[in-house]
C-alpha cells in the first residue's frame, strides 16, 4: 500500500512541531533567567542545576557570562522557531507562487539568526574551554546547550547563499507577474 | 467595448487588463498582443507607443 504524503500535509506536521519546539525553547529560555536569579540572588545552591557548581564557586561573575552566553543562543534558536510559526501560521509560504518578498525576508531572517545561534555557540565553547584551562570544572557543550555551532554556522552560511539566489527568484516571479 | 467584453474575447482576465490600461505591465508577450489585435481588429502599431 503506498502512502503519499502532500506537501500541505507535511507544512501542517511542520506548524506543529514548530510550535511544540518553540515552546521548549521558550521554557528553556525562561528557565535559565530564572534559575541564574535564584542562584545569583537567592541560593547558591541551585548552580548545581547546569552542573555548574564549579564555576559558580570559582567566580559567580563568570557564572553569570556562562549563563548570559547559554541565554543568548536558546533566544536566538526561539525567535527562529517564532519566525517559522509565523509564517506557517499567516500562511504566507504560497506554494503555487513562492518567490514572494515574505519568504525572502523569512529566509535572510533564518539565516542571520543561525549565523548568530553558531557564533555565540562557538564563543561559548571557546570560553568553557579557557576556564577548563583555569582549572574549572565544566560540563560538555551539550549540557551547556551550546552544542553543534559549526552546524549552525554551516546551515547559516547556506542559507544566507540560498537567500540571494532567492532574490534572483522573487525578481523573475515579479516580472512573470506583470507579464500579460 | 467594455473591459469585460474585452477580456473574454482575449481570453485574458481583468486584473491583467487592469495592469496594462494602468501602465504597470512590464512585458507582453506576443501571443497576448496577437489576440488583442484580433478582438480590437487593428495593428500592434495602433495600440502600442514609444514614449521617450
Amino acid at each position: 500500500m503506498e502512502i503519499k504524503i502532500s506537501a500541505r500535509q507535511m507544512l501542517k506536521i511542520l506548524y506543529v512541531l514548530s510550535w511544540i519546539i518553540f515552546i521548549g525553547v521558550c521554557i528553556e529560555a525562561g528557565s535559565f533567567v530564572f534559575n541564574a536569579f535564584f542562584t545569583l540572588v537567592i541560593n547558591p545552591v541551585n548552580a548545581s542545576y547546569f552542573n555548574l557548581s564549579g564555576l559558580y564557586a570559582y567566580d559567580p561573575g563568570h557564572f553569570a557570562v556562562m549563563l548570559l552566553l547559554m541565554w543568548i543562543v536558546t533566544v536566538l534558536k526561539a525567535c527562529m522557531f517564532y519566525l517559522i510559526v509565523k509564517i506557517l501560521e499567516d500562511k504566507k509560504l504560497d506554494l503555487a507562487q513562492p518567490f514572494n518578498k515574505a519568504t525572502g525576508r523569512f529566509i535572510s531572517g533564518i539565516s542571520y539568526l543561525a549565523v548568530g545561534t553558531g557564533l555565540f555557540s562557538c564563543w561559548g565553547i571557546k570560553y568553557a574551554a579557557w576556564l577548563v584551562k583555569q582549572g574549572v570544572q565544566m560540563p560538555d557543550a551539550q549540557q551547556l546547550r551550546l552544542g553543534g555551532a559549526d552546524v549552525w554556522l554551516f546551515m547559516g552560511i547556506t542559507l544566507l547563499v540560498i537567500a540571494q539566489i532567492f532574490k534572483r527568484g522573487i525578481e523573475l516571479q515579479t516580472e512573470n507577474e506583470l507579464t500579460i | 467595448m467594455s473591459l469585460n467584453e474585452l477580456s473574454e474575447k482575449v481570453d485574458i482576465t481583468l486584473s491583467n487588463l487592469s495592469i496594462l490600461k494602468t501602465g504597470k505591465a512590464k512585458a507582453v508577450r506576443f501571443s497576448t498582443l496577437e489576440a488583442i489585435c484580433k478582438a480590437l481588429d487593428c495593428q500592434p502599431g495602433d495600440i502600442l507607443e514609444y514614449r521617450p
